[in-house]
């Protein structure tokens, strides 16, 4: 197995590519984002200054000037922290899919206590998500978690322009997510791609599925102007001084690993990812880490031999789990030895974003 | 002294969870499965769990899934719902559900609460009394899920449950359900004083504070459903319960 030179990611993504030095093609796309999305320090205190500026001119007169995502974990936390410092008044918006661990709800009631923020939840009905799960680990794609992110991405632009605001926060940021490879995980903004795979494998009606087509998207983003800000590149953000923070200021609590707060989350990337696709998120996250200086590469490769969640929690995990999707032994059996497939294999609306962002070089900075 | 318990209370329509304002307008507040979770690990000191269409569906209680989720909780669990017969309180208490909640059929045929009292304990059997305030302040008793009134007197009502051998009676009020704006601490007072079993004060808890005031008005619990799953202005879901340290502050 080929690893790149430079970060820790290597040919279990199947599209990886080396140039002569051994160094990846995702090494070179962050030198590239890096150079596009983070405001470079010098600049940072102005650009920040006039987006707020900009963030409280265009909530002039409403209840809040822009929305926010929560999940209880660090990144959307540290962005409803940051929001305050900057004195704008957010209104956060959290997707229950019936997966929150104590602590992630914990964690969201202290933040918004705390920092006095209101919140407007949506709950999918259960029932209805469950057949959307399992239709997803039905269609064999490392997908399993675009139910869930398309939904929180329909639901803030749903709420903002329910408010008439223009801008969402997000926690998304180059420091830590700029490295996924599209066979790791593709499709929360593809609608086509839900909604084929729910077709083929569903057979609940989806009614209170939060989503949105890709003309509805062209709606949020050009008619009404809702723009997606990832704040976090504005700022210096360093994760382990950021959860200092979190801890000291809010009682906020760490709950292990990435994403970890939703217990799907937690089963999906630490078991059902790494036993049936071969897939370890920790690789992606890592070198991410090792590009923006947070870590180190030998540290990274080290921090890898340590198992992905200990297996005892694991197996825990997956009972949950199974119990709550309501699959016996056998079916369960089946999904982990169906044969891997991707995105490819679906009706998806793939080439058209392709096509999108070799149009409009600007969509990035629209659709984060 | 054990202070007084704090107890949410569950509604269950179908497969989900719902809350209600005035026992009316059910809004869908998610998995029964994953609350029960998180409440486990709040560390709650019951739960009450109320079936609200199994009464109306006639089919009786729906013992799979009220087994499922009594399988899930760490803490005793009280169950409402369609409960007729001493057949049905038996099965119930055999998925490993603590107490039963009696409503329709003790109205319907008080009886039940005797037999059922004989044959497993007063501990084990609760009556719910869901009580409306009619003109001039005079309470009644409804019955069906609030809709139907009844002639009942709370007070007399309740004395008659407790000498058919009621453990525990737990108390509604009809107007206050879901608003958060405190018990109707009157009517609590009124049933406290009549009987001796311990009265659960349900409907209208908003804050701790309203705790206190149920137990200064003689009740040996408190319930409390909006409060525990809706959260500001936007009565957004979020699934809170107050720590141990607030809940001796205010009850002991
Ligand atoms: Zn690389």
């Amino acid at each position: 197995m080929a690893i790149c030179t430079r970060c820790i990611m290597d040919t279990t993504d199947p599209d990886i590519v080396f140039d002569a030095e051994g160094v990846c093609n995702h090494c070179h796309r962050y030198d590239v984002v890096a150079r596009q999305r983070i405001i470079p320090p010098a600049e940072r205190k102005e650009r920040l200054a006039r987006l707020v500026a900009e963030i409280r001119q265009a909530g002039k007169g409403k209840a809040y000037d822009c929305v926010i995502g929560v999940s209880g974990g660090v990144d959307s936390t540290y962005v409803a922290w940051v929001v305050k410092d900057l004195g704008l008044r957010p209104l956060a918006v959290h997707l229950d899919n019936g997966w929150d661990s104590e602590l992630a709800v914990a964690n969201i009631e202290k933040t918004l206590k705390t920092l006095g923020i209101d919140l407007y939840t949506h709950v999918i009905d259960w029932e209805e998500f469950r057949d959307l799960q399992i239709s997803f680990l039905k269609a064999s794609t490392p997908d399993g978690e675009v139910p869930t992110d398309h939904a929180i991405w329909a639901l803030l632009y749903q709420i903002a322009a329910r408010h008439g605001l223009k801008h969402i926060i997000t926690g998304t940021n180059v420091v830590s997510e700029a490295i996924l490879p599209e066979k790791w995980g593709y499709g929360y903004f593809d609608w086509s791609y839900v909604k084929d795979v729910h077709r083929r494998f569903g057979s609940a009606r989806l009614s209170t599925y939060p989503h949105f087509s890709l003309l509805e998207l062209f709606y949020y983003i050009f008619l009404r102007r809702i723009r997606m800000v990832s704040i976090l590149n504005f700022i210096d953000y360093d994760k382990e001084r950021a959860m200092e923070v979190l801890q000291k200021q809010l009682g906020w609590v760490y709950y292990g690993g990435k994403h970890y707060e939703s217990i799907y989350t937690r089963f999906y990337q630490a078991y059902l990812l790494p036993k049936k696709f071969d897939i370890d998120k920790r690789k992606a996250h890592y070198s991410n880490l090792v590009l923006s200086g947070q870590m180190g590469r030998d540290e990274a490769l080290e921090a890898m031999k340590a198992p992905v969640y200990p297996a005892e929690l694991l197996e825990e995990d997956r009972q949950y789990a199974l119990k709550k999707l309501e699959l016996d032994e056998a079916a369960f059996a089946e999904i982990m030895a169906a044969p891997r497939r991707t995105f490819l294999d679906y009706r998806t609306s793939h080439g058209l974003f392709e096509l999108a962002k070799k149009l409009v070089n600007s969509s990035r900075q629209l659709i984060g | 002294m054990r202070r007084t318990r704090v107890i949410p209370t569950l509604l269950l329509r179908g497969a989900g969870l719902v809350k209600t304002t005035g026992f009316r307008n059910p809004v869908y507040v998610g998995d029964p499965i994953n609350a029960i979770r998180i409440f486990n690990e709040k560390e709650v000191d019951e739960l009450v769990l109320l079936d609200i269409t199994a009464s109306r569906t006639g089919k009786g209680p729906a013992f799979a899934t009220i087994e499922n989720i009594a399988s899930e909780c760490f803490m005793p669990v009280a169950y409402g719902g369609g409960i007729g017969s001493v057949e049905h309180i038996r099965k119930i208490l055999g998925t490993g559900i603590e107490k039963v909640v009696i409503n329709s059929a003790a109205l319907r045929n008080p009886e039940l609460v005797r037999e059922a009292a004989r044959e497993f304990g007063s501990q084990a059997i609760a009556v719910s009394i869901d009580v409306k305030r009619r003109l001039f302040g005079r309470y009644e008793v409804y019955g069906d899920g609030g809709s139907k009134a009844t002639g009942h007197d709370p007070v007399a009502y309740a004395r008659t449950m407790q000498d058919l051998g009621a453990g525990e009676i737990l108390l509604a009020s009809i107007d206050r359900d879901g608003t958060m704006t405190g018990y109707d601490v009157d009517l609590v007072s009124r049933v406290t004083a009549a009987v001796g079993i311990p009265v659960i004060a349900s409907g209208g808890a908003g804050k701790v504070a309203d705790f206190t005031a149920a137990r200064r008005a003689g009740a040996a619990a408190v319930a409390a459903g909006a409060m525990f799953v809706f959260h500001g202005p936007h009565r957004a879901v979020l699934i809170t319960y107050p720590s141990q340290a607030e809940l001796s502050a205010a009850l002991n």
